[in-house]
């Protein structure tokens, strides 16, 4: 859980000379470095949303806003952690567990400067607010003002229901499914998978994956249970989704 | 570890995983225990099915987490599931939509089915020794397709309940009729199911359903919608779902997180920065806030006291306001509030601010200091009211908090001197009263009439009243002076005026 060392980020353009440095690299270095950046922000976001004691939906939607903001602005022209912040306080909005931007500021100032005091109500303070509520409106523009989001836990709570009717039930109190395929859902969100699939595929391929490892034996009819569960869904889809989800195991391992 | 879940995996897998799994967690003590068990386990059972080398990896590398005995699901509750609006979507069960086969469905209804658990048949013949159901659905415990399965369950005479002694329970029943009964015993080899329409055969989340003879809409929802998924093929599981009323409740996630045990507040991950025994209890928001209010209520309160120093004392009480606003029950501020009310003469403020204040923190030195001293003023102010016995009581108050105060120790002697010089006075007085003759009215009458009027409740006997009048002696005195307190002293001046 390591914060960057950088000072409390408060400047919504950063210098134009590193940005410009940044590209002529080359293409792919310079995904992978934002992919990492995302991977850290996304993180970030789902430490906020603990701390603020957010439930799952706000803090998949607070993701789900972050990734497609940056589907079309440049990571080069905004400070990706004030857009998160923004994000994390919109999610709330539209999913109606509205969080305070005091709070949002205080965990975050936390966050960067680990064990501080918290910031009196200061001049350095009320700017940090004025940031937050600027950037959200920013957000707001460059998505449009489609903020509704349409996630996979619904569908994925329901596939779980069924799916526990088929297995004998103390069998299935002992293995905790329900707990990792909720596990591997909320994880998905720090890479944007989340937005490149529809979400009852999300939801399959997380049910999918839980079950196979803890290898819980299905009955199995005309059709496989996922086949059932989602007409559209293929197997090529799941394999596709679970080797992203893995990849962004591997890059924990990497980036934190 | 969970070594079952752990062996259970390993035989799905096979011997691959068993090898990736040796070289992620040699630096697991847990499972280096398990790892002789395990090998022998893999080697009796034979290989499991080829699986994608990326979750083998996956696996091996989390299972620690995935394998942990802590992340236990809860069992899935059970319990009143029919109320009017769905809580969510009730959902045919699955098997209809696999199309899975008649052999397995049966062979896994029979390995599921347990006692306790309640279906729904229509009688298909009566005998004297009780009827037979054609089983057609479950409505607690599994949710099945069985209606095609033509299972034959038997409900014997004992187990029906009587309603009246003579009857022949059986009366009750006609063929084809839709009946919900319990399921009493289930014999998995032979194949036979025994049911029972006693309420004691329900297992306990199910007690709360009506069992015997049922109309068509009493019908698990399940089970008719399964009805027109199975006549509609076009209906898909997914069509269904979001046709559901259920499945549009806003409150649908956290219901079904409850429900199957999974919880949102201490939420689940499999990353290992994000496990919850790494979250500090200082680091979440609310105990920022708190610490952040006191702090600002500080700053608040700093620029109160230098208000009041300067003699602005209503821009002082805006801060203390202020910081009361920012932090409520924030001590300094309650204290340094106490103190200006205290000043502008509103003691009975002043007191309530300060108690308060100790309520929070016994030991504020301020507190104390003050709320004595506040406390020795306003029993001087009962003691012009002649309320002695109260301010009495305020003295020894503020002499527990603080008793080194000199004005509080001076105040209560001199108190405590009045109220039994006063006492002794009254008694020396009635003592030395001739009887009085009885007149018409009894005297005791008398005496209860005035003290009705006084609207005190003074409840001696009629001796007692008797003997005041025939002869006042101490004793009687000091029985009404030690049952009534704080009417102590107003006795005595009621009891003086009428006999000086």
């Amino acid at each position: 859980m390591d914060a960057p060392s950088s000072r409390y980020p408060a400047a919504l353009n950063r210098a134009p000379g590193i940005a410009g440095r940044r590209e002529s690299c080359g293409e792919t270095e310079a995904d992978a470095r934002n992919t990492k950046t995302h991977f850290r922000v996304c993180r970030f976001i789902m430490e906020l949303g603990v701390k603020l004691c957010m439930r799952s939906v706000p803090v998949a939607t607070a993701c789900v806003l972050y990734h497609r903001f940056f589907k079309r602005a440049s990571v080069g022209a905004y400070e990706p952690y004030l857009v998160a912040m923004s994000c994390v306080y919109l999610a709330g909005k539209v999913e109606e567990q509205h969080i305070r931007t005091r709070d949002i500021i205080n965990v975050s100032h936390r966050y960067f400067n680990s064990g501080s005091c918290p910031l009196e109500c200061d001049k350095e303070f009320w700017e940090l607010r004025d940031s937050v509520v600027q950037c959200e409106l920013l957000v707001l523009r460059q998505l449009n003002f489609h903020v509704s989001v349409e996630h996979p836990h619904k569908y994925l709570l329901h596939y779980l229901l069924s799916v526990s009717s088929l297995v004998n039930r103390h069998a299935w109190s002992r293995t905790p499914v329900a707990e990792t395929s909720w596990a591997l859902l909320r994880d998905c969100y720090h890479g944007d998978t989340c937005i490149r699939h529809t979400p009852q595929h999300i939801a399959i391929a997380t049910l999918y994956l839980a079950i196979n490892s803890y290898g819980v034996e299905l009955p199995v009819g005309e059709k496989e249970w996922w086949q059932a569960l989602c007409d559209d869904v293929t197997k090529e889809d799941i394999d596709t989704i679970i080797s992203e989800l893995l990849q962004l195991y591997d890059m924990e391992a990497k980036c934190i | 570890m969970d070594r079952d879940l752990l062996r259970h995996c390993l035989l799905y897998h096979g011997p691959s995983l068993f090898n990736t799994l040796k070289c992620e967690q040699t630096e697991n003590p847990d499972f280096q225990e398990l790892l002789s068990e395990l090998d022998k386990a893999l080697h009796e059972s034979g290989f499991g099915e080829p699986n994608n080398p990326l979750v083998e990896q996956f696996i091996a590398r989390k299972a620690d987490i995935l394998f942990s005995p802590a992340w236990k699901t809860a069992k899935v509750k059970e319990g009143d599931e029919e109320p009017e609006e769905e809580p969510y979507a009730v959902m045919p069960p699955l098997e209809l939509f696999m199309e899975v086969s008649q052999e397995e469905r049966r062979s896994i209804l029979y390995r599921d089915l347990e006692k306790g658990d309640v279906v729904v048949g229509r009688i298909s013949n009566i005998r004297d020794y009780g009827f037979f159901l054609k089983v057609v659905c479950m409505a607690g415990g599994l949710k099945r397709d069985i209606e095609d399965l033509e299972l034959s369950a038997l409900c014997h005479i004992s187990e029906i309940p009587s309603h009246r002694s003579h009857d022949d329970p059986l009366s009750y029943f006609q063929i084809n009729d839709l009946v919900r009964a319990g399921v009493k015993d289930i014999d998995r080899y032979e194949e036979k199911i025994t049911l029972s329409l006693r309420p004691a055969s329900l297992s306990h989340s199910w007690k709360h359903l009506k069992l015997g003879v049922i109309t068509r809409e009493e019908l698990p929802v399940q089970y008719s919608r399964s009805i027109s998924a199975a006549s509609n093929t076009a209906e898909t599981y997914e069509c269904i779902l979001g046709g559901c009323h259920g499945y549009h409740n806003p409150c649908v996630v956290d219901y079904l997180l409850d429900k199957l045990g999974v919880s949102d507040t201490q939420p689940p991950s499999m990353m290992r920065g994000l496990q919850s025994k790494l979250f500090k209890e200082e680091d979440f928001a609310a105990a920022i806030r708190k610490k952040q209010s006191t702090s600002w209520a500080l700053k608040c309160v700093r620029a109160g006291v230098d208000h009041f120093k300067h003699g602005r004392h209503v821009e002082a009480m805006n801060e203390y306001n202020k910081a009361l606003e920012i932090d409520t029950n924030n001590v300094e501020a309650l204290v340094a509030r106490g103190a200006l009310y205290a000043n502008k003469g509103s003691i009975m403020k002043a007191i309530t601010d300060f108690e308060l204040a100790l309520e929070n923190s016994p030991d504020h030195r301020n507190a104390k200091k003050y709320l004595c001293q506040t406390l020795v003023e306003r029993g001087k102010q009962l003691e012009g009211q002649e309320k002695l016995v109260t301010a009495e009581g305020l003295y020894r108050r503020a002499l527990s908090l603080d008793d080194s105060n000199p004005e509080a120790k001076e105040a209560l002697n001199k108190i405590t001197d009045t109220i039994q010089k006063s006492i002794r006075l009254r008694e020396e007085a009635l003592a030395k009263e001739p009887v009085k003759a009885k007149s018409g009215e009894t005297s005791a009458e008398k005496l209860r009439k005035i003290l009705k009027e006084e609207k005190r409740f003074i409840f001696l006997s009629e001796l007692e009243y008797q003997s005041m009048y025939q002869g006042w002696c101490n004793y009687y005195c000091n029985r009404i002076i030690d049952h009534y307190t704080e009417q102590k002293y107003k006795c005595n001046t009621f009891f003086g005026s009428h006999f000086s």
